[in-house]
């Protein structure tokens, strides 16, 4: 007996790809991030924390007014993240990153991970 | 030696009796060649992020969380109110998920609609769901056992699943979930009462997905059966399976007013806004 016709296929294999690029947050909602908003700064990293349930990348970079600011930027979690080809040395302390994310609805000085561009090109996430 | 017949019919009659209750405890047990293979690491398939039902999931594409985003169950007036109040509180970003707090389990069904990945160990007595996310655990069991008496049964997180084997076909009912008390099916705010029961065929399509049939009923929440089908697909061999300790650097703690707040790393919450 078939379960998939080739409408079925075509919709498994678009499910299959939403289910790559739109990962969720797997453990809280993502409400707090405003999603209709991306930002794209040039930071550098402070510390990478390889942990469950989220990673997170504490970044520095300058604010409009020259200041330098702390930002903590949080990822999926390190299982997810590892199938898709990151690793726990992804992010080292000193890195020189382009990162885009989504920022906090309330203005705080965190957000969602995106993805980064590093000095030699590389890529990691959504770019 | 020579046995006295006495002896030798006491010695026939209880090893009936053995017998007799070997073969009552195996009743519905399936032996290990004939049950199928669903070894290997496994993925839900649906995405929507983790909407539970998919398939009358409305818009089409939207996900779990976001505001506006609604499946269509029979409910009954008073819980689609229930419904549509929770869906309110989600597009005020303020809905508490359970799991969040690193201390639950996410509860059946809605361990069948978790990210991260799956395992499902099929042995003839037991066959054990275990999902990387939480961690959760899944025991279905198929020795020929019945639910538990009423008296032995409180409400949990996973209820109680009993089931048996039709050829490829494991077959279970699950009784006893704890409900909208401390579990929800998905960030839509979608919840089931405690008298939920569900009924579950899992098997492997012809397209190597494994599909989960769900009947659902709710005495209380729904005007009849919920059928909602998922599907999970094999990731490649070798695919491991890590730790999920997800109180290890829980930086999301919720507030009592259902707010999810961000700490920094100094474990103090950055958020501007905190009701």
């Amino acid at each position: 007996m078939r379960y998939l016709s080739r409408t079925g296929k075509r919709l498994t294999a678009l499910c299959l790809l939403l289910s790559v690029v739109t990962s969720a947050f797997a453990h809280h909602s993502s409400a707090m991030f405003d999603k209709s908003t991306v930002r794209q700064v040039t930071a550098t990293v402070l510390e990478f924390q390889w942990t469950n349930p989220h990673i997170w990348i504490q970044i520095e970079f300058e604010n409009e007014v020259g200041d330098k600011q702390e930002w903590s930027i949080e990822g999926l979690g390190p299982n997810s993240l590892f199938r898709k080809g990151w690793r726990p040395n992804s992010f080292e302390p000193g890195d020189i990153i382009e990162i885009k994310f989504y920022p906090m609805r309330d203005g705080s000085p965190a957000g969602g991970f995106i993805g980064a561009k590093f000095a030699d090109g590389k890529t990691i996430g959504n770019w | 030696m020579i046995v006295g017949y006495r002896t030798f019919k006491r010695h026939c009659i209880a090893v009936s009796v053995l017998v007799s209750l070997l073969v009552s405890l195996g009743a519905g047990a399936t032996d290990s060649e004939s049950l199928p293979d669903w070894s290997g690491v496994w993925a839900r398939f649906e995405g929507n992020a983790g909407m539970f039902d998919v398939s009358t999931t409305e818009p089409p594409d939207g996900r779990a969380g976001s505001p506006g985003v609604r499946q269509y169950p029979p409910l009954t007036k008073e819980w689609e109110i229930k419904y549509q109040r929770n869906l309110e509180i989600v597009a005020n970003g303020r809905l508490p998920d359970p799991v969040s707090i690193c201390g639950t389990p996410a509860g059946f069904p809605r361990l069948l609609a978790l990210p991260d990945v799956y395992e499902f160990i099929v042995r003839p007595e037991q066959t054990w769901i275990i999902t990387e996310n939480g961690p959760n655990i899944a025991r279905i069991y198929t020795d020929g056992r019945d639910h538990p008496p009423q008296e032995e049964l409180w409400p949990t997180f996973t209820g109680d699943s009993v089931g048996h084997w039709e050829g490829p076909v494991l077959v279970f009912s699950t009784i006893s979930m704890i409900g909208e008390k401390h579990t929800i099916l998905d960030r839509s705010g979608m919840v089931l009462s405690d008298k939920a029961r569900i009924h579950t065929r899992m098997f492997i399509t012809d397209e190597g997905l494994l599909r989960a049939e769900l009947v659902i009923e709710d005495e209380e929440a729904l005007t009849q059966p919920w059928h909602v089908t998922r599907h999970f697909r094999r990731l490649p061999p070798g695919t491991r399976v890590y730790d999920y300790a997800c109180a290890e650097n829980n930086r999301n703690p919720i507030t009592s007013s259902g707010q999810t707040l961000t700490l920094g790393p100094d474990g103090k919450p950055i958020d501007i806004d905190i009701e």
